[in-house]
């Protein structure tokens, strides 16, 4: 049984997310655009923060909106015996459990991997938490720049000679999510293959240490710890940011001698062939600053789209560093579906940002924003847990529906 | 037994991003059988070397075979062909072009292989423009918005940043094909059936900011060309301590109380209103925090502070470098780290109990595997 039945290559696979604010709706999201049915579990006096930044509207809130697409919403109260008991009944139709409340919080509730293991033996649940789940720090919680400082992305992404100051604060929630949704399936396959249900216990700061793994596997083999280094590329030159009028920046990649001179033939540098500064790979690099003092003269008076496009057509890589405004202007992603339309619980459409597959044939159908708070309750109590009228309607007024 | 012990995978990728896709994909126990062109992976290039060997390669190849295949002749095609036929997955991350040259177009194979799940990996999807088929991870970083709004609070002055390393966008790009393989391999197991999986590498970096971005399509929130439009305008940032970095991000005022006590309540705190950061968190108040919370955070010791932190639940952390990690007890704890060749392996972000990533053979010697694939 499904809600609706949208295709795609996780069709008839079930996930119940207990999920909120970033990481773990990021991870749902991610198997609900695969065809997955997400079922989120909410409830009025404990919803996702997602659904309160932003304004006071829950049924409005920009967050929760921009993340949700194709989520089913159920309310269950946890703090309700009754409520929990429910909780039990939907773990044992469901595939996935995906929790990211903090460390120990399901435990408390009784629904630690072994009790839900004894509701359904084949059950897979993941969990995302900071540090993982046990262990000498996994008592530690913290948001997605935590997580981007201790796991090693941090000290890496810095402008040379600066203190690094990291990717953006908003870096980190989506990595981890990504990496506990692939978890999820490589655990689908094993039951596939066995019979046997699994935990998957994700450490979003281990996610992000996946994203510096060759950093961290160099360092050791030479000894030499790794630094932030700015835009630097040790194989190509030159590499790097270069200024573009009305402050803009474009991103140039040269990837040997020959696309090195189709650039300097292409900004009019002057015998850029004869410099001896800059013959080579090895006297670019030498000289980096220098040619990026050179370069960044030159490209500073041009616009940075124009000369994108000139460079491209001598084969040398080039794009302008993309603005939100330049993102939402760009028709390529509206027309592949990077940005979509979908159509609100709450009955609004709203563009949301898509996946970043497209899938032939049969992908899944991606229509529904996010959901009202318990806009599912009757789909999934009196169909998945085939409750009668009467049951479902002292479930409510006894508050674990609620 | 793994999740993907069974599954065969060619991987004809030659970039970091397709050799990262068929890494995860080799950690759960999938066949990957890696065609390499005359002359090697061009990834193999990338340093440092060690006894002639490229860490990036050693790093993303582990768990695979290698076959040198030449391409461009038809009898390495012959053999590519064979090899599709009783594979279950191809990996791969060229241009349309080179895929139409070599007959390995989507509609080409899909009619040829139709079991197979074929997963294409482009930076901006099969339908972009002819120039758009060649892209440097900074480029994809540059056009996928992440590198603009870095870091934080940028100064105009100074460039964009591509992230950390020369790699970045690849693993968040390898992250998202092996996912959807995964995916599409289930349900080859259930339906017999294979799949296209067109993969757009600026997609991927467009995807991992999905509720910011998402805000500002929606008009919630002003689309501008500012540096700053991805930014949470708290007092959140690195801070130096006495001997690191520390990184705070604070949000509430549970989050204030806890960060004035561990800092003894100092007089200067107090003329901050208790929910400052929920309600009165202007601009001028964050530098006014920032330049008192500076002296007293650089006269504390890192993981001494951070620990204090914790305790009262600041978001107070260390900014961990290599060596920190490869000591850290948590990552001990779970194994991150994975010994295999005498070199030290980062492994997965999962762990799991019933089929766990396990690195069994380091990074293949070109074609080291002829005859075992090839009898």
């Amino acid at each position: 049984m499904s809600y609706r039945q949208r295709g795609g290559p996780l069709a008839g696979v079930r996930v119940l997310a207990v999920a909120k604010v970033w990481a773990g709706p990021y991870a749902a999201k991610l198997l609900a655009q695969l065809g997955a049915e997400v079922i989120k579990v909410e409830s009025a006096s404990a919803l996702d923060e997602m659904r309160a930044y932003g304004g006071v509207d829950i049924e409005h809130a920009p967050y929760f909106l921009s993340q949700n697409t194709e989520a089913l919403s159920v309310r269950v109260n946890l703090k309700s015996a009754e409520g929990i008991a429910q909780l039990k009944k939907m773990i044992a139709v469901s595939d996935i459990v995906l929790d990211n409340l903090r460390p120990g919080a399901l435990d408390k509730l009784g629904l630690s991997y072994e009790a839900m293991k004894a509701i359904r033996p084949d059950i897979i649940h993941v969990s995302i938490k900071m540090y993982g789940s046990d262990g000498p720090l996994g008592y530690q919680t913290g948001y997605a720049p935590s997580f981007a400082a201790i796991g090693g992305l941090t000290s890496l992404v810095g402008h040379e000679g600066k203190v690094p100051r990291g990717m953006n604060i908003r870096y980190g929630d989506t990595t981890a999510g990504a990496a506990a949704a692939f978890g999820a399936i490589a655990a689908l396959h094993h039951r596939e293959r066995t019979g046997e249900g699994q935990q998957v216990d994700l450490s979003a700061v281990e996610a992000i240490s996946g994203l510096v793994g060759d950093s961290l596997f160099a360092f050791g083999l030479t000894g030499e710890p790794p630094v932030h280094r700015g835009n630097t590329h040790d194989e190509l030159s030159p590499h790097g940011f270069f200024p573009t009028r009305n402050n803009g920046w474009i991103s140039i990649a040269c990837d040997g001698d020959e696309e090195w001179r189709a650039l300097a033939d292409e900004l009019g540098l002057a015998e850029p062939a004869d410099d001896p500064r800059f013959t080579t790979h090895e006297s670019r690099c030498l000289n980096r600053s220098a040619l990026e003092a050179e370069l960044g003269r030159l490209t500073k008076a041009l616009d940075g789209s124009d000369l994108a496009r000139r460079l491209r057509a001598r084969g040398v890589a080039a794009w302008p560093a993309a603005s939100s405004l330049d993102l939402m202007s760009e028709d390529l992603f509206w027309s592949n579906g990077t940005f979509r339309m979908v159509i609100n619980g709450n009955g609004d459409a709203r563009p949301v940002v898509g996946s970043s597959w497209r899938i032939e044939p049969d992908g899944a159908e991606l229509e529904r924003g996010a959901p009202t708070l318990g806009e599912h309750d009757e789909y999934v109590y009196r169909e998945l847990l085939g409750l009668d009228e009467d049951e479902y309607a002292a479930l409510k007024a006894s508050g674990a529906i609620s | 037994m793994s999740a993907l012990s069974g599954i065969t995978i060619i991987e004809t990728a030659e970039r970091v991003c397709g050799e990262w896709a068929g890494r995860l994909l080799a950690d759960f126990g999938a066949e990957v059988i890696k065609l390499e062109q005359p002359g090697g992976s061009p990834t193999r290039r990338y340093g440092p070397h060690v006894d002639g060997k490229g860490a990036v390669f050693a790093y993303c190849n582990t768990n695979k075979k290698s076959v040198v295949v030449d391409l461009e002749a038809e009898s390495g095609r012959a053999m590519l062909a064979r090899l599709l036929g009783r594979a279950d997955a191809l990996i791969d991350d060229h241009d349309p072009q080179w895929c139409k040259h070599l007959g390995l177009a989507p509609a080409n194979l899909s009619e040829r292989f139709p079991r197979l799940v074929h997963c294409q990996i482009t930076p901006f999807g099969q339908h972009a423009p002819e120039d758009h088929h060649r892209a440097w991870p900074i480029n994809v970083a540059a056009a996928g918005g992440w590198a603009w709004h870095t870091p934080s609070e940028s100064d105009p002055a100074d460039p964009p940043l591509m992230g950390a390393g020369r790699f970045m966008p690849d693993y968040e790009s390898g992250l998202d094909a092996a996912m959807a393989t995964a995916a599409s391999l289930l349900r080859q197991r259930r339906t017999g059936e294979g799949q296209f999986i067109d993969l757009s590498e600026v997609a991927v970096q467009i995807s991992r900011a999905d509720v910011v971005l998402g805000r500002v399509l929606a008009g919630d929130d002003e689309p501008s060309r500012s540096r700053r439009r991805y930014d949470m305008g708290g007092p959140g940032d690195v801070f130096a301590c006495a001997d690191g970095f520390v990184h705070l991000v604070m949000m509430t005022s549970a989050q204030w109380q806890g960060l004035k006590d561990i800092m003894g309540n100092p007089a200067w705190a107090e003329q901050f209103p208790q929910d400052w950061l929920e309600f009165h968190c202007t601009p001028e108040r964050v530098a006014s925090f920032r330049q008192q919370f500076r002296p007293w955070i650089a006269s504390q010791r890192r993981d001494d502070v951070t620990v204090a932190a914790q305790a009262k639940c600041v978001p107070l952390a260390p900014v961990n470098a290599a060596p920190d990690l490869i000591a850290n007890e948590q990552y001990r704890h779970r194994g991150h780290f994975q010994s295999l060749g005498g070199a030290n392996y980062p492994t997965a972000a999962y762990r799991m109990t019933a089929s766990p990533v396990r690195l069994a053979s380091t990074a293949p010697a070109p074609d080291a595997d002829r005859d075992e694939v090839l009898p």
